[in-house]
C-alpha cells in the first residue's frame, strides 16, 4: 500500500492505496467524488478529465502517487454556496447534455480553456474538447454552452447566440 | 409567444408556469432547510404551452453538477465485484471448466458456470442465447464463467486461474457462406437462416422488361458498436427471503423483468429492477445480459454484486448494428423515372437473434427507398455466424438500406446524365402515395424538403 496525500476541490485528502491505484480510482471510491466518470480506461473518451495545477488530465492514465502534493479540481468542484459555475448554468439552460455521462469531463475541459482563454473562437472550444466523447452527439449545443458562459464569465450577457 | 396568454383558463400565465417549473427543480447547493418546506406540483391535466418554447432537461443541472447516479456511482457496504470469462473463440464444444484454481484465490467469494443457471437461455423473440456458454461456444465473445471477489483486480486475475478446454469446431463468418446448404451450422440441427421477409407489389418481371435501362448495384455496410459513454452495469442483491434487487441499466426492464424470471426460474414477483439513469444506450440496452449471472453470485454470497462492463467487453459481448450485403436491380426509363426494383437483402445476425426480426422487418419496408415504384420485389435474409451478436440499434436497418438505395439513385442519375436532385423530385413520394407495403401515406412532404434543403445548402451552385 502507498500513502498518497492531494489537496482535492480544495480538501487536504489522503488516502492509502494500492501502487497501480488510479487518480480516477482514489478520487471515486476513496474520495467518494463520483462525478468523474469511466468511461473506456484507455484515455480515449474523456470522461475522466479532472484538473491537476489548473492541467486537464485523465484521471484514469494517471497513478494515484502522480497526484502526490497536487491540486486536483473535479467537478464537485466547481458549484460553491454561491450556486452553480456559469458553465454548469449553462450547460443547464441550454440542454447541452443528454446522458449526461460525458459531461463532467467536458465541463471541466472547457473550464481549463476558459481559464487560458476567455474568448475562445468556435475552433477553440472545438479544440479544447477534441478529448471528450459525447455519443449523443450533442457537441454543438456544448459549444454554444461554453460559448454563453464565457461572455457571463467577461461580464457580458448571456443570450447572444441563444 | 405572448407571454401572458392564459392558460387552458386556470388564470395561469406562461411567467407562472416558468416559475413553477423552476421551483420544481433542485437547487445546486441545498439551501439552509426552513419547515414546512412547501412542494409546488403543477395541476393535473394542466395544459402547458410546449410548442415553441425553449426547454431544457429536468436532469440537466444535476448532471451538469456530477450529481446523477448512474451505476457505477453506487455502491453497498460489503459489495462485492463480478467479471466474467470470455471465450475468446469463435466456435467450439467445451469439454471441461476447472473453476478449482479460482475457488482457492484469497478475496474470490464465489464462482459461476452455465449449468448452474436455472433456465440458461434468453432473448427477445428466439431464446437462443445462453447466460453463459456451457456445452457449446457460439462466438468469441460468449461468457463461459463468472467470478465474484473482493475487489475488480482479484476477480480480473481469477478469471486467469479458470481453465477452460474447448474441442475447436467449424465456424462461419461471412453470412453469404452461412446461407449455403453445406456450411456449418451456427445452432445445430436448427437452419443458419433463422429469419426470412419478403415484399411482392405488382409484377417486378414485367416492370424490367419495360423499362429502357436496368442497373443493378452491391452495397454493403459494417458492423457498427454503439459505444455508450458508460458501459453496461449492474448491481443484484439477494435478499434472505429469496427475493432479488437489480440495479441496471438496462433500457426495458419491464421485458428484463421477464427474461431474468424466466432464468432464475422464480416468480416475477420476486424480481424488483431498479432502472437507473442510462449513460447512452442507443439500442444496445435494450436486453439482459449479466443480471441472472450476478443474481445468482448475489445468492451465493448473500452479499450485493456489481459488474461494468469492460470497454472491449462492450465491443465483443453487447449487441452490435447487423451488416448488411444488399444488392439492388432498378429498372429506370430514359427519363429517370422508376418503373421496377428488386431487393435482396443479407443480415449478417451474428450469433444469436436478438432483435434481427425486428431489423429485418423494418429494413424490408424501407428498402426500395421514399419512390414511387409500382413493380417491387424484396426478399430479405438473416443468418447466423459465429460473431458477435447483432441487434438493435437506431434505426433498425434503415439507415443501412438508405446507404444502399441513395447510392443506387446517385449511380443511376450519374449514368443517365440527370442531375440527382432531379430524379429524385421526379420518383418521390407524394400526398396519398402507396408504400411498398400498401399502406396510404399522409402527411408527406419528402419533394418540398428536398427542395429546402438544396436551396438553402446553395446545392445548384454546388453542382455547377
Amino acid at each position: 500500500m502507498t500513502d498518497v496525500s492531494m489537496t482535492v476541490n480544495g480538501e487536504e485528502r489522503t488516502a492509502s492505496v494500492p501502487p497501480e491505484t488510479t487518480l480516477l480510482t482514489v478520487l471515486r471510491e476513496n474520495f467518494f467524488l463520483t462525478g468523474s466518470k469511466l468511461g473506456c480506461d484507455v484515455g480515449d473518451c474523456g470522461a475522466c478529465t479532472v484538473l491537476v495545477d489548473g492541467i486537464p488530465v485523465n484521471a484514469c492514465l494517471m497513478l494515484a502517487g502522480q497526484a502526490e502534493g497536487r491540486d486536483i479540481v473535479t467537478i464537485e468542484g466547481l458549484a460553491n454556496q454561491d450556486g452553480m459555475h456559469p458553465l454548469q448554468q449553462a450547460f443547464e439552460n441550454l440542454a447541452s447534455l443528454q446522458c449526461g455521462f460525458c459531461g463532467p469531463g467536458v465541463i471541466i475541459s472547457a473550464k481549463a480553456l476558459l481559464e487560458e482563454n476567455p474568448d475562445p473562437s468556435v475552433d477553440d472550444i472545438r479544440d479544447a474538447l477534441s478529448g471528450n466523447l459525447c455519443r449523443c452527439t450533442g457537441y454543438t449545443k456544448m459549444i454554444e454552452a461554453v460559448q454563453d458562459a464565457a461572455r457571463i464569465m467577461r461580464g457580458e450577457s448571456a443570450d447572444e447566440a441563444a | 409567444m405572448d407571454e401572458k396568454v392564459k392558460v387552458a383558463d386556470r388564470g395561469k400565465t406562461l411567467e407562472d408556469l416558468k416559475q413553477t417549473d423552476a421551483d420544481l427543480r433542485l437547487p445546486s447547493v441545498v439551501e439552509p432547510a426552513h419547515f414546512p418546506i412547501e412542494t409546488l406540483a403543477p395541476e393535473a391535466r394542466q395544459q402547458t404551452p410546449a410548442v415553441g418554447q425553449r426547454a431544457t432537461r429536468p436532469d440537466g443541472r444535476l448532471h451538469g453538477l456530477g450529481q446523477t447516479k448512474y451505476i457505477d456511482d453506487i455502491t453497498f457496504p460489503n459489495m462485492l465485484h463480478a467479471k466474467i470469462k470470455r471465450a475468446g473463440i469463435a466456435a467450439a464444444l467445451i469439454k471441461s471448466i476447472d473453476t478449482s484454481e479460482a475457488e482457492k484465490m484469497p478475496g474470490v467469494m464465489a464462482v459461476l458456470t452455465g449449468n448452474e443457471i436455472p433456465v440458461n437461455s434468453f432473448g427477445p423473440s428466439y431464446q437462443d442465447q445462453p447466460v453463459l456458454a456451457y456445452e457449446r461456444v457460439f462466438h468469441a465473445g460468449d461468457g463461459v464463467a463468472a467470478v465474484a471477489a473482493l475487489t475488480e483486480q482479484i476477480a480480473v486475475e481469477a478469471l486467469d486461474k479458470i481453465k477452460v478446454e474447448y474441442e475447436p469446431i467449424e465456424a462461419v463468418f461471412d453470412p453469404m457462406l452461412a446461407m449455403q446448404e453445406d456450411a456449418p451450422k451456427v445452432h445445430p440441427p436448427h437452419d443458419n437462416v433463422y429469419a426470412t421477409k419478403a415484399i411482392k407489389k405488382g409484377d417486378v418481371e414485367k416492370g424490367f422488361a419495360e423499362a429502357d435501362k436496368i442497373f443493378e448495384g452491391r452495397f454493403s455496410t459494417q458492423m457498427i458498436e454503439h459505444v455508450p459513454l458508460e458501459p453496461h452495469a449492474s448491481i443484484a442483491e439477494w435478499d434472505g427471503n429469496g427475493r432479488v434487487t437489480l440495479w441496471s441499466s438496462l433500457g426495458r426492464i419491464t421485458l428484463g423483468r421477464a427474461d431474468i424470471s424466466r432464468t432464475l426460474n422464480m416468480p416475477i414477483n420476486k424480481i424488483r429492477i431498479v432502472g437507473t439513469v442510462v449513460g447512452g444506450n442507443f439500442g444496445g440496452k435494450n436486453e439482459i445480459t449479466t443480471e441472472p449471472v450476478l443474481a445468482l453470485l448475489s445468492k451465493k454470497t448473500g452479499r450485493p454484486v456489481k459488474m461494468i462492463y469492460s470497454r472491449e467487453e462492450e465491443f465483443i459481448a453487447s449487441t452490435t448494428r447487423h451488416p448488411f450485403i444488399m444488392d439492388y436491380k432498378t429498372g429506370v426509363m430514359n427519363d429517370g423515372r422508376i418503373v421496377a426494383r428488386k431487393v435482396r437483402l443479407v443480415l449478417d445476425g451474428g450469433a444469436y437473434c436478438s432483435w434481427s426480426e425486428t431489423t429485418l422487418g423494418k429494413a424490408c419496408i424501407l428498402s426500395a427507398g421514399p419512390y414511387n415504384i409500382d413493380n417491387l420485389h424484396v426478399e430479405a435474409f438473416c443468418t447466423y455466424t459465429n460473431k458477435t451478436m447483432a441487434g438493435a440499434m437506431r434505426g433498425f436497418g434503415a439507415p443501412q438500406v438508405c446507404f444502399a438505395y441513395e447510392s443506387h439513385m446517385d449511380d443511376i442519375a450519374h449514368d443517365l446524365g440527370i442531375d440527382p436532385l432531379e430524379i429524385r423530385m421526379l420518383n418521390a413520394f407524394e400526398e396519398g402515395s402507396l408504400s411498398p407495403t400498401g399502406q396510404v401515406l399522409q402527411s408527406v412532404v419528402v419533394k418540398e424538403s428536398l427542395q429546402t434543403a438544396a436551396e438553402r445548402f446553395g446545392w445548384k451552385e454546388f453542382s455547377k
